[in-house]
């Protein structure tokens, strides 16, 4: 859900970046990002469509994932490769990463994901059934369920990738053409590339896109999404989540106070577990706190959330902060070591739409972050009240004890 | 088609450890300074194992590593570098990641704890408990029983090499501090040692860094006793519902390794679950290369009444390739998708350390990562064919069933 490393790497390869802005002809091809990795022939390929689904058919764009995937793996593993697919909040994503001399077969595979499935009824019900499961698994257990719930009132209008029951039950039905209709256009597109290519021969690679298609969008329909509140998720330990709208700050001050925040916690709630994460898309920014606590410190951890924001106001210092920026920048590098990791991480950036650089951008800025700029993180994210869910750990009924 | 110029393709078939082509500096430390990836990760591997531990403190040289490695978390911590340690059968593996502005500090922070030191006593007491806690719950798994019978069949039982390169719980939990105090000050010296850093550096600065704890001096390497491989299948009883057959051939010193790696993919392709080997549960292969030779490795996981006839194929999926070359279209197919799993096997930097450093360690002064250039599908069977018979293992519910 985070953001983005870059900012040594950055600054040791300043060219390594390119990014080629989409062509005014939607037939030139999309918006390009090469960064290049020449220690390893290998080439990460990252395509996403920036779209939501159609209103009353949500989950239809896992669901095409959902039925190109089998394909996708078979073909990939003929070099070697790997696929990987993901519907987040700004768009559908997949990912291929193999061999650099393989660039044009690669990029064939994703190009093949911008045209309409013709699946056979098998393959319609697999699909189906696997988004089935998502659906469970997001409010079966309490640490998918307190972040569902608390992205369900931090961000009301983002609905589920897994889509709702009501929306299922319209797309198994539902004409594939018509509903691609309403989501693709070759100027949603978008490509990021790592590894040992250049930008010239990955334009050439995705030059020719399919055209807007032609088939009618499907009837418009309210999508309803059932409430959290109804589901007991499964939980040995009480989980406590609390979520702060952050959409008017910047990121990277957000990214260090996230930082700050978990420090701090993780050092007074030792018994339990504590999570703080930024969320930061198209939607907006948050700050989301989720904790597991043994069920006899609850009612002290609820307490120790519920001061949380005061508690690290009044112990931000300038050390602390630039420590925590570093560190942020840090786990950044860490994670995006790899090919494919580098081009998700590049990949959210252009999915927010936050224009050229914007990585190097929010590198740079995270390295200026002072003690000031949290203050004023923290003082907006206290004016507004947070989101809270707790769920209470279960316990097994006396009669049942042996 | 490629794009790509010819030099390039050539540089892509030929991974070398030094893409601009210079040597580092000394014998025993490499350096493979890549622009544009974003850490930089230290191997350093320690040739210290088994064939260094009294019997009846098998698994010293892992308490010791990992006593040594404990003191350093919070400093390593606080600069954001990880730090994994791995009990390999004639080495032990320190591998680092950092950012490139902490690197430098993380590796004198690892290396001094590693060579300079003394060793601390309650450190070396909590990860001997918690060491011996994690080995008894391995000691049930059936991996690891498979294992160790592999290695008694494939070493003979009295080589140190058969005993858990990770000891047990009962030798681990008899070591006491002073005699991890002394294998470390007699085993875990630079002369044992090689280290490659990749990632971007500049070389002399990496070896600025890493020079004044491995001073220059040739790699040493201690003999191990000649071993005494099973000339018969061996069956261990094991309760579970069902059985896991092992083969393994051994190679020599001068055998073609790249060429056995791609036989070993091309065999589990063949032993793999899929329409007509339904009852395959799991399955693997691995190629282990050791100072004068290694092994080439194929596991499945069957019902028993089907383990014979398993020990069978993977002899046929092994032996097969030995018969006669691929024809060429086949073979271009089948080493395409090779090339491209070899190359994603290496895309973390922390694995082309680990790659550079063993292959240091066996004596390549090019550190070579990977050569498809000579791949063939002559040289395919020539190495097939360059096979010592397989050794077979069984382990399962009354192992004999199926005969």
């Amino acid at each position: 859900m985070l953001t983005l490393p870059l900012a040594l790497l950055l600054a040791a390869a300043p060219h390594d970046t390119a990014r080629a802005p989409a062509p005014a002809a939607a037939q030139e091809g999309p918006a390009i990002t090469v960064h290049q990795q020449p220690a390893m022939p290998v080439v990460a390929l990252r395509l996403s469509i920036l779209a939501d689904d159609p209103p009353g058919y949500a989950g239809a764009g896992h669901l095409f994932q959902h039925l190109l995937l089998p394909s996708l793996e078979d073909q990939a593993a003929r070099v070697g490769g790997h696929v990987s697919v993901v519907r987040g909040s700004d768009a559908i994503v997949y990912q291929v990463v193999g061999p650099a001399t393989e660039l044009d077969y690669l990029a064939g595979i994703l190009r093949s994901t911008l045209r309409a499935p013709t699946p056979g009824g098998a393959e319609m019900l697999s699909a189906l059934a696997a988004l089935a499961e998502e659906r469970s698994a997001e409010r079966e257990t309490a640490p998918q369920y307190v972040r569902a719930a608390l992205r369900a009132r931090i961000f009301p209008a983002e609905i589920p990738a897994a889509g709702t029951e009501g929306a299922a039950a319209r797309l198994s039905g539902a004409p594939l053409d018509r509903l691609w209709s309403a989501i693709y256009r070759p100027e949603r597109v978008q490509v990021v590339a790592v590894g040992d290519v250049e930008l010239a021969a990955v334009r050439r690679a995705f030059r020719t896109l399919p055209g807007t298609p032609s088939a009618e969008a499907p009837e418009v329909v309210a999508d309803t999404v059932p409430a959290l509140e109804a589901d007991t998720p499964q939980a040995t330990r009480a989980w406590i989540g609390s979520a702060w709208a952050a959409s008017e700050s910047e990121p990277a001050a957000v990214s260090v106070t996230a930082r700050l925040l978990r420090n701090t916690l993780r050092r007074r709630m030792t018994r339990s577990q504590v999570e703080v994460e930024h969320w930061w898309t198209h939607q907006g920014q948050a700050l989301a706190l989720v904790v597991a606590t043994p069920d006899s410190l609850s009612a002290a951890a609820r307490r120790t959330v519920d001061g949380a924001l005061a508690t690290l106001a009044a112990a931000v210092t300038d050390g602390g902060v630039r420590d925590a920026a570093a560190s942020v920048r840090r786990d950044m590098l860490f994670y995006s070591r790899a090919p494919e990791r580098m081009a998700e991480l590049l990949g959210e950036f252009a999915d927010r739409d936050t224009g050229p650089d914007a990585a190097q951008r929010y590198f740079a800025a995270l390295d200026a972050v002072t003690a000031d700029d949290v203050r004023a993180v923290l003082d907006r994210l206290r004016v507004g009240e947070p989101a809270k869910v707790f769920v209470p750990p279960q316990k097994i009924p006396a009669a049942q004890l042996r | 088609m490629s794009y790509r110029k010819p030099l390039a393709a050539l540089a892509a078939a030929l991974l070398l450890a030094f893409p601009g082509g210079r040597a580092a500096a000394q014998e025993r430390v490499f350096v493979r300074p890549e622009a544009g990836t974003p850490v930089v990760a230290v191997q350093v591997l320690v040739g210290v194992g088994p064939a260094d531990e009294p019997a009846a403190q098998a698994g010293i040289s892992y308490l010791a590593a990992r006593a040594v490695v404990e003191p350093t978390r919070a400093a390593l911590d606080s600069l954001g570098a990880h730090v994994d340690v791995d009990q390999q059968r004639d080495a032990i593996a320190f591998t680092l990641t950092a950012a490139p502005d902490a690197w430098a500090e993380a590796s004198r922070v690892l290396l001094s704890a590693l060579f300079r030191d003394p060793v601390d006593s309650a450190a070396t007491v909590r990860q001997r408990s918690a060491l011996v806690r994690e080995l008894q719950g391995r000691e049930a798994s059936p991996a690891d029983a498979l294992e160790r019978e592999r290695a008694r069949a494939v070493y003979g039982a009295d080589h140190p090499w058969a005993r858990p390169p990770v000891g047990t719980s009962a030798t681990v939990g008899r070591v006491r501090v002073s005699q991890v105090d002394a294998f470390l000050r007699r085993n875990f010296t630079p002369e044992r040692t090689v280290v490659a850093v990749v990632g971007p550096v500049d070389e002399a600065e990496a070896l600025e860094v890493i020079r004044p704890h491995m001073p220059e001096g040739e790699l040493r390497i201690d003999s191990v006793p000649p071993t005494t491989p099973a000339t018969e299948p061996v069956s261990a009883d094991y309760n579970s519902i069902t059985t896991w057959v092992s083969a393994t051939w051994r190679f020599g010193a001068d055998s073609d390794v790249e060429s056995l790696r791609l036989l070993a993919k091309l065999a589990l392709d063949r032993v793999s679950f899929g329409p007509s080997r339904r009852s395959v549960y799991n399955s693997r292969a691995e190629v282990v290369q050791y100072a004068g030779g290694g092994e080439v490795r194929l596991t499945v996981v069957v019902p028993p009444l089907e383990a014979r006839q398993w020990a069978d194929r993977l002899r046929e999926a092994v032996g097969g390739y030995a018969a006669e070359p691929l024809p060429a279209s086949v073979f271009a197919e089948r080493l395409r998708r090779y090339r491209g799993l070899r190359l994603l096997e290496l895309d973390l930097p922390e694995a082309r350390a680990g790659a550079m450093a063993r292959a240091a360690l066996l004596g390549d002064r090019g550190a070579t990562l990977a050569d498809f250039t000579r791949l063939s599908a002559e040289r395919l069977q020539a190495a097939a064919r360059s096979l010592e018979p397989a050794i077979i293992v069984f382990l399962g519910p009354e192992a004999n069933e199926g005969g």
